[in-house]
């Protein structure tokens, strides 16, 4: 087994002859060659009628066929390319998620042998599994850690996709199946969720459901759902949890959902991608003329075989130090101060300080995924493709790479920085000391509000494309820095002013309190690099609709950190708000 | 194929073969398993010594066979289902000496727990197989290792009760108990619960007034509700029995410090308990939190509970008398004093001695104190009198000492639903029996 692939040397073939072979033991000789022995055993016929294909003589077209003739293995080419192979070009992201998958269906099953979805009984049985059932610990906590693990992998694997340009033509259908596939993993995640029916499960379910109250026409409290005469008893999250709360009626669906509906969807669409996969071949990497191919069997098949071992290994090991959390039984009249969604929606949660719920919990969200399944579709940089690299894809790296943090920055705070009433608590304060309710906010007027958000819109697409010159950086960032801080200053007294202007006259309120100033600079200068300095130099000459496209994806990102900052810099709730529809940003 | 694809793959297969054994080991290695088998071996020793002094060879020879097969054991999860409370209790797992299966006595020789028998006779009227555990001693029925079992862990609000505490539990059902053996501290508990008056605050199912919390389902208290930060407890010992003690043994303005001076909006006054841990001793607030912790959230089926007919009202001759009765009935005490010996501390009311300008503002609103009868009654009439007692003193008209702090806790409510007729003469004239005289007239 060696990475050349010239052909092995093929001796005359030997008579090989079992049953000689067996009249030879019978005789009393002793089998101690291992080859010997493997060669009894392989050459069998129950062997062979198991395994297709001839006598194994491990020559390059035994290799292939074995590939070939299994149906297990026959998604894989018979050779692949060695670039494709290298561990530091794929970190095996793509496989592990679906080993995952297949963990989670083995113990998932296993657990649904003993799991009775219904308030009376789901939390006693996770009681039974953790104290009587054998193996039942550890069954559970391996499927609560493969779920963590699993949506953790899969958005890494996303990463490592993007970051190869891996979804360029004519891999853009298949990007988007890919998001597909992660949104099906939160959602299928976040339906078991609720199933071990403690608090953490009911509260953490209630939180992300009351969302879908919120979504615009479809919900009871979203913008203009009265018009469609939603109530909290017809609307959209009522069809969600069978009823007006989480309940019984919601344990039984997302139960249906989490062990039945989702996974085998998900199952289907998994195999389309693993189709295109092989259709579109299996790396995206160029060819290089003579490059080297390595058969299937063994290189890759060992390396898959090798990665989701150590993936098993780190599970099991993690199984067996933490248990999986059980908190009191659901207790619908008992609210957990703070209550926390699940932690991948964490991020979202926390956006609910700055927008109104049918923003932060629907709105952005469906950008989010809308906004991944156009990146083929509005990158037209050709280049990149199969590989790392930075310089080829200046602005899709940063970009992307920007998006990332921030969603992963913003869980942080969600997880870590949120604690009683979502007031911030530092990881090593004690939540039990109060801390002082938020200042109070103010709305912008509406036709200022409106006007600002229109100017926006047009002059963050207009403006980048209006320079046509390469801005030299040197001079322009620290001028910008230089220009948002003047900004900041100005917003921040204008602010002082509008709140009390006598007290600010008399030098009575401390307006430069010194973390809000230097936030919403730092704001300020995010937004005036990564949405205006970073476009102006990479896509201000880009056909006209894929750099509106662009710029309209740009923008909306950089408004949730302006909302930021008007929200914790200046303590305006709404920008424009028309509270009579509930549509209020 | 890379050297390190080799090794690796002889890594990844030694560390799966280590993870599996070590899930064998740790699954197989249940805690229950151990005292199951110390439970069996000592039968099993009991029997042997039995064997030695037996003078039979062949009852010798059955000894010694059954103390072999105790040593084999058939070692497993035992419990008792609780259809009426649909409960599973698997204490008997580790206390097997209570398992009416293997030990039709329930009783046994050992004197070591988790292998004595069930101490007193309490298992011959109430049947474990009937009852089961958990439901006089609390503790997680379903768990199988100790700390879990008796619920001394995260997550879990009812943990083991210990003596004198278990008590409560005879009260739940018997509503006789006061009349009990081995349910004195508890009865005590009411009787004090009474005496100082905490019903005139605190009602328990709708008898009492409602100034604080209705105490009727207090053992059931979330503790997610409940702030311990202050208390000075260790964290494992967040229940609500020693919730309920921290207010009978300390300071309840320490332990619910509220924000009196408004750091954080509006302020909130502190805890408007008065300072019980003054008076009372530590059995004292022990027997009142055993008699509380019987007020459980917890419906028992009907047939569980012994009723008992109404204490019957005393038969008083004298009209003081009478008043003063009415007085303790309705926990008067609470705020105004047993036998009106004087007005409790209310948080921020006007009180004696307090000074304006003093250095720490908590403690001058400290020196806040509900009314002392024996000095105000006196400058009411009997039909002023009377109509203050029917109608009350709102929070909102209780003088506050400082004009820009915390709104005084305690406040008095209308009596009128509640004390009238005779109930309210007698109270009057029991009142003016007490006040200091003034000029007549």
């Amino acid at each position: 087994m060696t990475g050349n692939p010239s052909p092995t040397p093929i001796k005359p073939p030997e008579k090989f002859s079992p049953s000689k072979l067996l009249a030879k033991i019978g005789k009393g000789a002793v089998l101690t060659d291992p080859e010997e022995i493997k060669k009894l055993v392989t050459n069998h016929q129950i062997w062979r009628s198991v395994f297709r294909g001839g006598i194994w003589k491990n020559t390059p077209r035994d290799r292939a066929l074995h590939i070939m003739g299994n149906v297990w293995l026959h998604l894989h080419p018979v050779r692949v390319r060695l670039r494709s192979l290298r561990f530091a070009y794929s970190w095996g992201l793509g496989g592990l998620s679906f080993w995952l998958f297949l963990l989670l269906s083995i113990s998932g099953i296993l657990l649904m042998f003993y799991y009775r979805p219904t308030a009376d009984l789901a939390y006693r049985d996770m009681k039974d599994l953790e104290f009587v059932v054998s193996f039942g610990w550890l069954w559970r906590n391996i499927h609560r850690w493969c779920a963590h693990a699993m949506v953790l992998v899969v958005i890494l694997h996303m990463v490592r996709v993007f970051l190869t340009g891996a979804y360029k033509p004519p891999r853009e259908f298949n990007w988007v199946i890919g998001v597909t596939l992660l949104t099906l993993t939160l959602f299928l995640s976040f339906t078991g969720y609720l199933l071990p029916w403690d608090q953490l499960a009911l509260w953490a379910v209630t939180v992300g459901t009351n969302m879908a109250g919120a979504a615009p026409f479809l919900g009871n409290e979203g913008p203009f759902g009265d018009l469609l005469g939603m109530k909290i008893n017809n609307d959209i999250r009522f069809g969600l949890l069978g009823g007006t709360v989480v309940g019984e009626a919601t344990l039984i669906r997302f139960y249906v959902l989490h062990c039945v509906f989702v996974p085998v969807v998900m199952g289907a669409i998994t195999m389309l991608h693993f189709w295109r996969i092989r259709k579109d071949t299996f790396s995206a990497a160029p060819y290089s003329p003579n490059e080297e191919k390595l058969e299937t069997w063994p290189h890759l098949v060992a390396r898959e075989y090798v990665a989701a071992a150590l993936a098993t290994v780190a599970i099991l090991v993690w199984a067996l130090l933490i248990n999986a959390p059980l908190e009191e039984a659901a207790n619908p009249t008992v609210t957990p101060n703070p209550s926390k969604a699940p932690w991948y929606f964490l991020g979202l949660q926390e956006l609910l300080v700055y927008f109104d719920p049918w923003i932060a919990g629907v709105l952005i969200p469906n950008v989010i995924i809308a906004g991944l399944c156009a990146i083929p579709y509005i990158d037209p940089n050709p280049k990149g493709v199969g590989y790392y690299s930075f310089k080829e894809r200046p602005f899709a790296n940063t970009m992307f790479l920007f998006g990332v943090a921030m969603w992963f920055i913003l869980i942080a705070v969600g997880v870590w920085m949120r604690g009683p009433s979502w007031s911030w608590y530092w990881p090593w304060e004690n939540w039990a000391v109060h801390k002082p309710p938020p200042p109070p906010t103010w709305d912008v007027p509406n036709w200022i509000g409106g006007s600002l958000i229109a100017a926006y819109f047009t002059a963050g697409i207009i403006l980048p494309r209006l320079i046509k010159k390469n801005l030299n950086w040197k001079i322009t960032l620290p001028g910008t820095l230089f220009l948002c801080a003047g900004l900041g200053l100005g917003l921040k007294i204008i602010h002082a002013l509008l709140l009390d202007k006598s007290a600010f006259l008399a030098k009575n309120i401390p307006i430069f309190g010194p973390g809000s100033f230097i936030l919403i600079v730092f704001l300020l200068f995010t937004f005036a690099f990564f949405g205006v300095l970073m476009p102006q130099r990479y896509i201000r000459s880009l056909a006209i609709g894929r750099y509106a496209g662009t710029m309209i994806l740009v923008l909306l990102t950089m408004s949730i950190l302006i909302k930021i900052g008007c929200r914790t810099g200046l303590n305006i709730k709404y920008v424009f708000s028309l509270p009579q529809f509930n549509f209020n940003i | 194929m890379p050297k390190i694809i080799r090794t690796l793959f002889i890594w990844a297969n030694a560390g799966l073969l280590a993870t599996l054994v070590a899930v064998f080991v740790r699954d197989g290695n249940r805690e229950w398993k151990k005292y199951q088998k110390q439970y069996f071996a000592l039968e099993a020793q009991e029997l042997e010594e039995k064997a030695g002094a037996a003078a039979n060879p062949e009852e010798q020879a059955s000894l010694l066979k059954q103390a072999q097969s105790k040593r084999r054991g058939k070692f497993e999860i035992r419990q008792i289902i609780v259809k009426d409370l649909v409960r599973i209790d698997r204490c008997i797992t580790c206390h097997v000496g209570m398992d009416s299966l293997n030990n039709p006595s329930l009783t046994t020789n050992f004197s070591q727990n988790p292998y004595k028998g069930h101490p007193g006779d309490f298992l011959k009227t109430h049947s474990p197989t009937k009852y089961g555990c958990t439901i006089c001693h609390q503790g997680q029925g379903l768990a199988t290792t100790a700390q879990a079992a008796h619920g001394f862990i995260k997550h879990w609000e009812e943990p083991a009760l210990e003596a004198p505490f278990i008590q409560a539990s005879c009260a739940k059902c018997h509503d006789n108990f006061e009349s009990l053996p081995y349910a004195e501290t508890a009865a005590e508990g009411k009787r004090l619960f009474a005496k100082n008056g905490c019903y005139g605050c605190h009602g328990i199912k709708g008898w009492g007034a409602n100034v604080s919390e209705d105490l009727g389902e207090i053992a059931s208290k979330p503790l997610s509700q409940i702030d311990f930060s202050a208390t000075g407890l260790p964290r494992e010992q967040w229940n609500v029995k020693n919730w309920i003690l921290a207010h009978l043994t300390q300071d309840p303005l320490k332990i619910v410090p509220g924000d009196p001076e408004g750091r954080l909006g509006p302020p909130v006054p502190p805890s408007g308990m008065p300072p019980f841990y003054l008076d009372l001793k530590e059995e004292q607030a022990q027997a009142i939190t055993s008699y509380l912790l019987s007020m459980s959230a917890e419906k028992t089926p009907y047939d569980y509970h012994v009723y008992a007919p109404p204490k019957p009202e005393p038969v008083l001759a004298l009209v003081v008398e009478r008043g003063k009765h009415v007085f303790d009935k309705y926990g008067c005490a609470g705020c105004h004093g047993i036998e009106a010996s004087g007005g409790r501390r209310n948080f921020n009311a006007l009180g004696p001695g307090q000074d304006p300008s003093g250095l720490d503002p908590i403690v001058e609103m400290a020196k806040g104190r509900a009314p002392d009868l024996r000095e105000t009654v006196g400058t009411f009439t009997h039909e002023e009198l009377k109509a203050k007692i029917q109608s009350g003193v709102p929070p909102a008209n209780v003088v506050k000492f400082k004009a820009d702090g915390p709104t005084p806790p305690l406040f008095m409510p209308p009596w009128k639903e509640k004390i009238k007729d005779r109930e309210l003469e007698d109270l009057i004239a029991y009142l003016f029996s007490i006040a200091k005289k003034t000029e007549e007239w």
